[in-house]
């Protein structure tokens, strides 16, 4: 999860990194955050579905990275990869602000080393009410959407790799990183 | 007999494993931490996809080579920690070059070794060629299918370590194909699985 974007976070406390084999139901119970990296095992991840939604309830923050394929969510849909795409495809648009890509120009994630593809081949169907924050191509694919859900918590799906380790510019790694972590803790809104 | 899969759950393994285009290659799917309730002899062939988190096989390695003890055959493929689970395995680690190809006529070494090996009636050089990730040093008298730029094994077949047949490699086609992401990984699994499922599921026996 490039964990030394997070060194801070965790040496002061404010984050925990969990295997999840590990994960507890007390874990949701006590986090105002979570993250869960694209290497999700997420048919394990279903026996925390009540956890899961319980920790939205009252709040929770949520970033998920990659494709689903096992909605722990009712309102959740499967990941649909874009069909056969070319390099148009994988343009990349900021259709909403969100405070963690605020100012960033989206096109600095466009590409790793020139190649595109590496951001996100895809989308999560946002469920009703989500706002969509940064599309592909000229179909507007959905990879980034924000969902505020009507029971409580939010939940930021971003469709691939986790979005602080694209692009080129380890500043703005560095710099969504650490907002990704204000953002779940509350301090950036 | 039958193929079994080891089914860690990441999106890469739910689409390999369960999307119409591989899921007939495999017959079962366990759940790691299912293992124990299965009788693995029932079975010809255990086929571990890449990025299985080691430390899910680690309990089970007794199993696993108990199943080999008996003749059974394992296939496992990239970028897992195999010697934690798996007998008589050397692996080195190295520095992937994940660019090589935007460099005109680049040439990342990967080269078959056994041309004559009945694998290589269903794959190409071109198939087993989109990254390293290291290469092992198999025991004396492994059969070793393919190699990197060095000549270093990054494809081998070990019918020495243990009675029964592991198939090792480096590469790691199941997380690039799930993802959607470099074709050669999909050339190299519609080649390699129905050679799996024709070659090493029952039809033919050490």
């Amino acid at each position: 999860m490039t964990a030394p974007a997070f060194a801070d976070a965790i040496s002061s406390g404010l984050m925990k990194v969990v295997r999840e084999m590990e994960l507890t139901g007390e874990d949701f119970a006590t986090a105002r955050g979570l993250i869960t990296t694209t290497h999700l095992d997420q048919i394990g991840f279903q026996r925390f579905a009540a956890d899961v939604a319980a920790f939205l309830d009252r709040g929770g923050r949520w970033i998920y990275h990659g494709h689903i394929l096992r909605p722990i969510l009712a309102e959740l849909g499967i990941y649909q990869p874009i069909p056969n795409p070319k390099r148009a495809d994988f343009v990349q648009t900021r259709l909403s602000e969100h405070p963690i890509f605020a100012g960033i120009d989206q096109k600095m994630l466009e590409t790793n080393h020139g190649v595109t593809g590496f951001y996100g081949r895809g989308h999560n169907p946002p469920p009703e009410g989500a706002v969509v924050i940064n599309a592909l191509g000229p179909a507007k694919t959905p990879v980034d959407w924000i969902w505020a859900r009507p029971q409580g918590g939010e939940l930021l799906s971003h469709a691939g790799n986790e979005f602080w380790g694209c692009g080129d510019d380890p500043e703005i790694k560095k710099q969504l990183a650490g907002r990704a972590v204000a953002w779940l803790a509350g301090e950036l809104n | 007999m039958s193929i079994l899969a080891i089914h860690p759950g990441a999106y890469y393994h739910i689409e390999t494993l369960e999307a119409p285009r591989y899921a007939h290659h495999f017959d079962v799917l366990v759940r790691p931490e299912d293992l124990p309730s299965v009788d693995l002899d029932k079975h010809a062939v255990v086929f571990i996809p890449c990025r299985t988190p080691a430390d899910r096989l680690a309990p089970h390695a007794a199993q696993l080579l108990a199943y080999l003890d008996q003749g059974g055959t394992i296939v496992a493929t990239g970028e897992t920690n195999w010697d934690v689970f798996l007998p008589g395995i050397n692996f080195t680690p190295q520095p992937t070059n994940w660019w090589w190809w935007l460099t005109p006529g680049a040439d990342l070494g990967v080269r078959v070794a056994s041309a004559g090996h009945s694998l290589f009636r269903r794959l190409g050089q071109d198939d087993l060629t989109w990254h390293l990730h290291g290469w092992f040093d198999p025991p004396d008298g492994a059969e070793v299918l393919a190699v990197n730029g060095e000549g270093k094994p990054i494809l081998y077949v070990d019918e020495v370590t243990t009675p029964g047949r592991m198939i090792i490699t480096s590469l790691d086609p199941c997380f690039h194909h799930g993802s959607h992401f470099m074709p050669a990984t999909t050339r190299f699994l519609d080649g390699f699985l129905p050679w799996m499922r024709e070659e090493l599921d029952g039809a033919q026996t050490k």
